[in-house]
């Protein structure tokens, strides 16, 4: 393992000050945060707040499964497919046990009136389930990470299509309402979600030892190995975590829109592998955090509130975005022999 | 305002629908009612008879299988906000400010609203303009019309954002708008379902929202400025019936099924060709607006099938891919017995008409772009409502004028008098050389 990895490692609840010292990525983000208070009267109200944590949620989520996978020097290009996927086979799957029990679980207008809370579950295994496929793939039959998961990607996008006839499904149950919409002490219900799992893999990935084979994993593979690590089921174990993740943002994300459409989400795994990056997660495995995803996340989603608060058309935000992200991972490029050394 | 039926709202034009359907009508020479009571008339016949029977057992399962009925009956048909009459020639012409191009806006007489400020003229008036695809020419257009319109109010505010065909960013790009207190949004939805939750929102913020074209799933929304998709479907529908005599193998490329124009155009295509038993479709294909998708898709059932007579296009992009298709392959003449393939289209985009006055495609309802200076005018109006400075709201429906097909030759289908390219003055779209 890297002294760089060390450092991620070590770096599970750092102090106030040795955060400040360590992170630039928070004086980013303080600097986005009064650069917004200062210009516009509306980036510091509640209501905006809340847009800006409900964006960092969903996309965190996203990024957070991302950043396991990349640790270990793979990639996962299935995340936001997955997200929509999980959610219509829940769907689906429910709507065929209401048939089954001679219930009618889809109403005019495509609307669920079935139970919600085996319907979450429905889609979250089925989250995990594609992560294991992906995972099983990469690990076992050697097939590579970029062409899996792009494969993954591509069938499940054609799965939502087959599986919805094209027809959105609307979700209307109150207990989709508390989960897109309600706020609790100030903080949207998504990002208690969303902060929820960051704590646990936190826990996880910086204070186990089956979380810091990660880190071994991506660091070196060989050596890993050497070292008799199981690294199949480490690498299997880390696309679950991604299919679970996206499962959830899919629920959070589909909970807000109160609907799912096969459609919804293209691209979004260049997002969570963006936020990822610019959270310090290194393309080649092996550096990274869930903590300075969050930060990632944080910058991502409140730079563009502030380029929309301003006005700023989406061109121009994706251009800065892009920018962003190189210099992002150029910064990472020229940062790393220095912690090698 | 209470929802209202299109069957509710088909009852203002049920005297004429006793006039079209009587047996002998299609020989008659063009009715002398507006082509929009004229064209709703014949929607009601053939969606009165689709209900009825349906003869032709493929389409039969085409259109239960995508729940076409479902779509149909809630769709807005019916008589045009403040009894406004359309006629050919109305309208304004500008220089679009996105596109640069040369632009004659039809319903710039529909709530017309006098040149200058608005409301209350001490105040500015913040209005956001959603949409997605500034690089898509009928949606450009759409963009132009609306800015145009703000511009010609000092004192409004138009911020105009594309939210690159997803859904979520058209979410936050309105909820950020509710965040900044915008007095007015106007949008223009790609899918319905999703932009219902961000409608519902802004107006429990107290702010109007406006949709354009397309429907968003609120129930709430302040005016919904509608096209006339169930007119495009009908007269290609209609067409067909006159050039195949109600026979044929057909291809169709759609859009997605959850989109207002595939549910509605589709649709009523197939309520109008249902009755004919000779019809078979081949291949029925989503190619979502996307030329190269459709280009793709007829160039796969080119090779699938030889005896191709009909290419239904949900849209203009859609049909200008089949075309390509058709002429890469060399088949445009291929129908059985030698004769061309029917391919019929929808939106007016200039290169559509250049196409249709070369022969190449055989029809196209328009279906204009140009209403986006509508939106502006009614969320302005809504605004004026809301601060008491006008007595009246617009109406929540805002049905824009049925147009009449545009063919080749000038010709009489069903009382419909269709229009020449060269008749229409209000195409979209960058020229096309000759």
């Amino acid at each position: 393992m890297s002294d760089a990895t060390l450092k991620s490692s070590s770096a599970s609840f750092p102090s106030l000050v040795t955060l400040l010292r360590a992170e630039p990525l928070l004086w980013l983000i303080a600097a986005i945060i009064v650069t917004g208070a200062v210009t516009s009267e509306y980036y510091l109200t509640g209501q905006n707040i809340e847009n800006l944590l409900r964006s960092v949620s969903v996309f965190g989520l996203l990024a957070l499964g991302m950043t396991v996978v990349m640790l270990t020097g793979r990639i996962d290009l299935s995340v936001a497919a997955t997200m929509i996927f999980s959610i219509v086979v829940g769907v689906k799957v429910m709507v065929l046990l209401g048939d089954g029990l001679g219930l009618r679980w889809l109403v005019k207008g495509n609307t669920y009136a079935g139970p919600s809370l085996p319907f979450l579950a429905i889609a979250i295994v089925t989250g995990c389930a594609v992560g294991a496929v992906n995972g099983i793939g990469i690990a076992y039959f050697r097939i590579a990470p970029f062409i899996m998961t792009l494969v993954s990607l591509t069938a499940l996008r054609g799965f939502n299509y087959v599986l919805t006839d094209g027809h959105p499904y609307y979700l209307r149950s109150p207990v989709f309402a508390f989960i897109g919409d309600q706020v609790v002490l100030g903080i949207p219900f998504s990002t208690l979600v969303f902060l929820a799992v960051l704590v646990a893999l936190i826990l996880f990935v910086n204070g186990t030892v089956a979380g810091s084979r990660f880190y071994a994993i991506g660091g070196s593979e060989r050596a890993a190995l050497y070292a008799g690590i199981r690294t199949e089921r480490f690498v299997v174990l880390a696309y679950m975590i991604s299919g679970f993740c996206a499962a959830l943002a899919g629920i959070l994300f589909t909970a807000r829109l109160k609907s799912v459409d096969a459609p919804l989400a293209s691209g979004y795994e260049l997002t969570a592998i963006a936020i990822a990056v610019i959270g310090g997660t290194a393309l080649s495995g092996g550096v990274g955090s869930p903590w300075r995803t969050l930060l990632g996340s944080l910058v991502f989603a409140s730079g563009l509130n502030l380029l929309a608060i301003w006005g700023i058309g989406t061109w121009y935000q994706n251009l800065i975005v892009g920018t962003v992200l190189i210099a992002a991972v150029a910064l990472s490029r020229i940062g790393r022999p220095r912690a090698s050394s | 305002m209470p929802a209202v039926s299109r069957r509710q709202l088909l009852k203002s034009a049920a005297g004429l629908a006793c006039a079209a359907a009587l047996p002998g009508l299609a020989s008659t020479p063009a009715s002398a009612a507006p082509v929009h009571d004229l064209l709703n008339a014949l929607i009601k016949k053939y969606s009165d008879a689709a209900k009825a029977a349906m003869a032709n057992a493929d389409i039969k399962a085409l259109f239960e299988k995508d729940g076409f009925r479902d779509y149909l009956d809630v769709y807005p048909v019916g008589d045009l906000a403040g009894g406004f009459v359309w006629k050919p020639g109305m309208g304004a012409s500008f220089t679009g400010p996105y596109s640069k191009l040369q632009i004659k806006a039809p319903f710039t007489d529909y709530l017309p609203m006098n040149e200058g400020p608005v409301l209350d003229k001490a105040k500015t008036y913040r209005i956001g303009f959603v949409f997605h695809g500034f690089n898509h020419p009928w949606l450009i257009s759409l963009a132009d019309t609306a800015a145009w319109e703000a511009a010609r109010h000092p004192n409004v505010q138009l911020e105009v954002i594309d939210a690159e065909f997803d859904d979520n960013k058209m979410g936050q790009v309105i909820d950020t708008w509710i965040a900044k207190k915008f007095d007015g949004i106007v949008l223009w939805p790609s899918r319905e379902a999703p932009m219902g939750p961000p409608v519902d929102r802004a107006i429990a913020a107290g702010i109007p929202v406006v949709s354009l074209d397309r429907r968003t799933s609120s129930e709430v929304i302040s005016s919904e400025v509608l096209g006339n998709f169930y007119a495009n479907g009908l007269q290609q529908g209609l067409y067909l019936q006159h050039a195949a005599a109600g026979a044929g193998a057909m291809i169709c490329n759609r859009k997605d099924l959850g989109s207002t124009a595939d549910s509605i155009r589709t649709g009523s295509y197939l309520e109008v060709i249902g009755n004919s038993p000779d019809y078979k479709v081949l291949a029925n294909y989503h190619t979502n607006s996307q030329r190269t998708l459709a280009f793709k898709a007829t160039a796969d059932a080119l090779q699938a099938f030889k005896d191709i007579a009909i290419i239904f296009n949900t849209g203009g992009e859609e049909a200008m891919g089949a075309l390509d298709a058709v002429r890469e392959a060399g088949r445009l003449n291929s129908a059985p017995g030698g004769k061309k393939i029917i391919i019929l289209a929808n939106d007016d985009a200039r290169e559509v008409l250049k196409e249709i006055r070369a022969g190449n495609m055989d029809m196209v309802a328009p279906y204009t772009p140009l209403i986006g200076d509508i939106g502006i005018r009614a969320v302005i109006a809504h605004i004026g409502h809301k601060a008491g400075l006008l007595p009246e709201a617009p109406p929540k429906l805002i049905l824009t004028p049925n147009l009449p097909m545009i063919t080749r030759e000038k010709m009489t289908i069903e009382g419909i008098e269709t229009l020449t390219p060269d008749e229409w003055p209000y195409a979209y779209g960058p020229e096309v050389a000759s």
